[in-house]
């Protein structure tokens, strides 16, 4: 039986690009996620780009925040991606301070380099460092993604992390992978055969995941 | 720390790509499709498509090409771009409003390139930003270095000053919120003389957001000190991205090789074949809806009122805008072939020594050392051009090549007799790559129905032949005449060097239709297109496979070198007049290319082999535009003989051939007018036969 993934169009996201890459690997058939087909969501992607606030508020607007959470209590796999990770957190300080889905224990806060040649946003191909074998990274093997971003995530239990990078001199966590939650800061769907690979490796082990009873 | 990015820039006029110079000139590189997709192949960092149409006019030239998308403007372009971008696309030109960055956003950009509008109007960068976010608001500077040395922004494609110096200009856009700045020299665009470091490290010092470095790269080294000397966080170019296979990788394994970090080369992508996927149901569709339009005379051209304007015509010699060939125009109305034509005529004969020793130095770097291989394979099809060739290879610079052909099973007497006679006139070795007749007869009736081109084998097979048994034998270089369309239209220029591609292969040689458009019609399948398979990107790569063009090194000039080849080896010209032009020495290797395949093209945008024959002899001076217009008139609208011959192979009545052909007119140069094709020309009347028995009306 094939899944059943609905995705979440906060309208700030950059949707056709991943439904695009979607369709380059064969992903399975989609829906968009409303109030209700979240209920029957063998898994939840959550792109996004742009800013913690407005993403919050298409979820709240979408009435789509307590099914989402929900759907997380019940074991139900969800992939946020560059935004959409971000917002799995429990707090952002991005133009203000914002409440976001609280889902994985941490705070979204901004890129504070030290070293002045660390220019932000932080906008390029970043080599990620693969810390454990995980859903995106199976061999521990990473590769070189595209990153845009100006805020990043900090969770407080860094056992969660899979992917980290080296930005001016410390370990940011770019790829998260804990229980039935998943996260990459960075952009598969814009990180040509790299990012590819990890919407692939993804959707090839979510019939293994646990589903929702 | 992010690596390095090496991004190509494509430039969108009117719906096709140009080549730039001085941001002035602009010279047609094709079709926006074809380009990028092969950047998509060739893995890219990120890819910047600025539009710098004038205007909403749109025009992609010919309709005959697969590669096309639906609309007509350059959002629909971005629409379609995006389906094989898996990379961060950035969008510029024409931006002034929100609602612009919007409707590009969700037409697939990821960023959008804003440069006049901000100009104008500061406070625009910071509501963008707001609304959109830095990371997506990309400030382009045009900048110019004065005469005294100071620069300064030029806004409006570079062609107005604004008093701004552009580091105050540059710390002022990243206060705004900025995510990035696209730094182009105006000076340097298409001078390949290297990027401008002074001005790019005097931005790149003044502002802590990333700064693409563009406009003047001229060889793959150029890229190196833009970031080593200019701080850039990104090197970007456009024109050089055209000229060579494999540029982009080539470029970067450069770059690499010189310890900067950016990412690895990739080819042979797992998600994307280089060869187009077709939708089967939508191009059966097509042809069904061309054969319905053939039977019952339903067609698009007969219904339309061309726009008088909607060709041109050259004002120097007699090409038109509406053509086979990617043309452009400049502000006096003259053709880039034209252009080019000048420009190489103006190349002094000192200049062409050192284009010659250039020549030399890459034979001597190709030529084998060891005896394991013949030096070079040149590509020939026992013409004028391929005797020259074997000349200027054999006997002027002493090597030893391999002459390869592709045989499609359409030549001349005397052509056939001109082939076979190379190897013992210049004493070389000769592969002919000879595809099964019955195949070829397939492909012939196939490609004219599906592209209104019986030839389609030929072109391939020409373009495809002498690479496959180059990359076979690892012989690492191939060498081609002149650059067809930089010579017939200007494609490129002189100071390009342009080398033999997959892309232009694909879109300029097979329209867009790769060898397995034909796999499960009439029966053919994969094997039996072996012959038309290109090798590997990989494996060209591995061997740094090149085809050069010795119409670059070498003054060129057709008539001069029939005299000289039939005088110093016997070469045989055609003893009796081809019917649609009036040269005797060119297309004896393929009897329907100066006959029927060339009366398409006349059906298709009304003008022939006699068009691109008077404008070669008109800019080279051997007759005048009055004469060459007599010329076309005559010959232009002949329907030729050998297409009994052709009927008879293909196993079609003339009457199916007509209409078949008649569904292939352009609406924009023809018309029906009381049964007859009428079309519109800006040199005086005169009349024709037409294939239907009536004639084709030509009115001014």
């Amino acid at each position: 039986m094939s899944s059943h993934i609905v995705i979440v169009d906060l309208e700030i996201s950059n949707l056709a690009s991943v439904l695009q890459a979607l369709r380059q690997i064969g992903a399975p058939p989609h829906a968009f996620a409303t109030a209700q087909n979240i209920e029957f969501a063998d898994a939840i992607l959550l792109p996004g780009v742009g800013a913690f606030g407005d993403g919050m508020g298409s979820l709240r607007q979408k009435q789509l925040i307590d099914p989402i959470k929900r759907a997380a209590g019940r074991g139900t796999p969800i992939f946020g991606i560059c935004l959409g990770m971000q917002l799995l957190a429990e707090h952002s300080e991005e133009f203000g301070s914002h409440e976001g889905l609280g889902l994985i224990k941490g705070e979204v806060v901004r890129l504070r380099p030290s070293e002045p040649e660390f220019r932000v946003p932080n906008i390029g191909w970043c080599d990620v460092e693969a810390v454990r074998p995980s859903v995106f990274f199976p061999n521990s093997a990473a590769g070189c993604y595209y990153h845009v971003h100006s805020y990043h995530l900090v969770p407080k239990d860094r056992a969660v992390a899979v992917g980290i990078i080296d930005y001016a001199g410390s370990q940011h966590v770019v790829a998260l992978d804990t229980g039935n939650l998943f996260g990459v800061q960075f952009h598969p769907e814009k990180s040509q055969d790299d990012g590819l690979r990890v919407l692939a490796n993804f959707f090839a082990a979510l019939p293994h995941m646990q589903r929702p009873s | 720390m992010a690596r390095p990015r090496l991004i190509p820039v494509l430039l969108l006029k009117h719906g096709v790509l140009v080549r730039s110079q001085a941001f002035r000139t602009h010279q047609v590189i094709g079709n926006p499709m074809s380009t990028v997709k092969r950047l998509s192949d060739w893995n890219v960092d990120e890819l910047i498509l600025l539009d710098i149409s004038a205007g909403d006019f749109h025009d992609l030239r010919r309709d005959d090409i697969q590669q096309r998308y639906q609309g007509t403007g350059a959002l629909d372009v971005l629409r379609e771009v995006s389906k094989v971008c898996f990379m961060p696309l950035t969008f510029g030109g024409r931006i002034s409003t929100l609602e612009d960055i919007q409707q590009r956003l969700a037409a697939g950009a990821d960023k959008v390139v804003v440069n006049t509008a901000a100009v104008e109007n500061p406070q625009f960068i910071r509501a963008a930003s707001n609304r959109y976010g830095a990371q997506c608001v990309v400030v382009s500077i045009d900048a110019l270095r004065r005469n005294d040395g100071r620069y300064e922004v030029y806004a409006g494609s570079g062609k107005r000053p604004t008093g701004l110096d552009p580091v105050s200009w540059a710390q002022e856009a990243a206060q705004l919120g900025a995510g990035e700045i696209f730094l182009n020299s105006v000076d340097r665009d298409g001078a390949a003389t290297g990027y401008d470091i002074d001005l790019v490290r005097s931005i790149t010092k003044a502002v802590n957001i990333p700064v693409i470095a563009c406009g003047g790269v001229g060889c793959y080294n150029d890229f190196i000190p833009g970031i080593t000397e200019g701080g850039a966080s990104a090197v970007a170019a456009a024109n050089i991205f055209h000229f060579f296979e494999h540029s982009y990788p080539r470029a970067k394994q450069i770059c690499i090789d010189a310890g900067l970090p950016m990412r690895p080369v990739q080819l042979d992508s797992p998600w994307q074949r280089r060869e187009p996927t077709y939708d089967r149901i939508l191009e059966d569709s097509r042809i069904d809806e061309r054969l319905r339009r053939a039977a019952t005379m339903d067609y698009v051209a007969a219904a339309s009122r061309p726009d008088q304007n909607a060709i041109r015509w050259c004002t120097r010699c007699v090409y038109p805008s509406i053509s086979a060939a990617p043309m452009e125009f400049d502000e006096q109305g003259v053709c880039m072939g034209c252009r080019m034509a000048e420009t190489k005529a103006g190349i002094p004969s000192d200049e062409w020594k050192q284009r010659k020793e250039l020549l030399r130095d890459i034979l001597e770097k190709y030529r084998c050392k060891d005896g394991s291989r013949h030096d070079v394979v040149i590509a020939v099809s026992g013409g004028k051009d391929s005797w020259f060739q074997t000349h200027v290879i054999k006997e002027e610079f002493g090597l030893n090549p391999l002459l390869v052909t592709y045989d499609g099973n359409n030549w001349t007497d005397v052509g056939w007799r001109n082939l076979v006679r190379m190897r013992e006139t210049f004493g070389c070795d000769h592969v002919l790559v000879r595809p099964s007749v019955k195949t070829i007869t397939k492909l012939n009736r196939l490609a004219f129905v599906i592209m209104g081109d019986m030839n389609w084998h030929a072109h391939v097979g020409i373009t495809t032949a002498p690479v496959q048994v180059a990359a076979e034998k690892k012989i690492p270089l191939v060498i081609w005449g002149e650059h067809g369309y930089l010579d017939l239209s200007g494609q490129f220029s002189m100071y390009d060097f342009p080398e033999m591609s997959y892309r232009d292969r694909l879109e300029h040689f097979a329209r867009g239709y790769e060898w397995n458009y034909f796999v499960g019609r009439e029966g053919l399948t994969s094997q039996d297109m072996s012959i038309w398979k290109y090798p590997s990107d990989q494996k060209i790569f591995d061997i740094d496979l090149r085809g050069l063009y010795l119409g670059n090194y070498v003054f060129w000039e057709a008539n001069q070198h029939s005299k000289m080849i039939i005088e110093q080896y016997g070469f045989e010209i055609s003893d009796v007049a081809f019917d649609r032009t009036y040269r005797r020495m060119s297309n004896l290797d393929d009897m329907h290319e100066n006959g029927v395949h060339d009366y398409l093209k006349y059906i298709k945008f009304g003008y022939g082999r006699c068009t691109d024959h008077a404008c070669k002899d008109v800019r080279a001076g051997l007759m005048s535009r009055e004469y060459a217009i007599e010329l076309v008139r005559k010959m232009d609208h002949v329907k030729p003989s050998d297409l009994k011959r052709w009927l008879a192979y293909a196993g079609m009545t003339e009457d199916e051939f007509d209409r078949i052909a008649d569904t292939f007119r352009d609406p924009r140069v023809w018309r029906m007018s009381k049964n007859n094709w009428v079309k519109d020309e800006p040199w005086p009347a005169a009349n024709g036969p037409n294939h239907n028995g009536s004639h084709d009306q030509v009115s001014t």
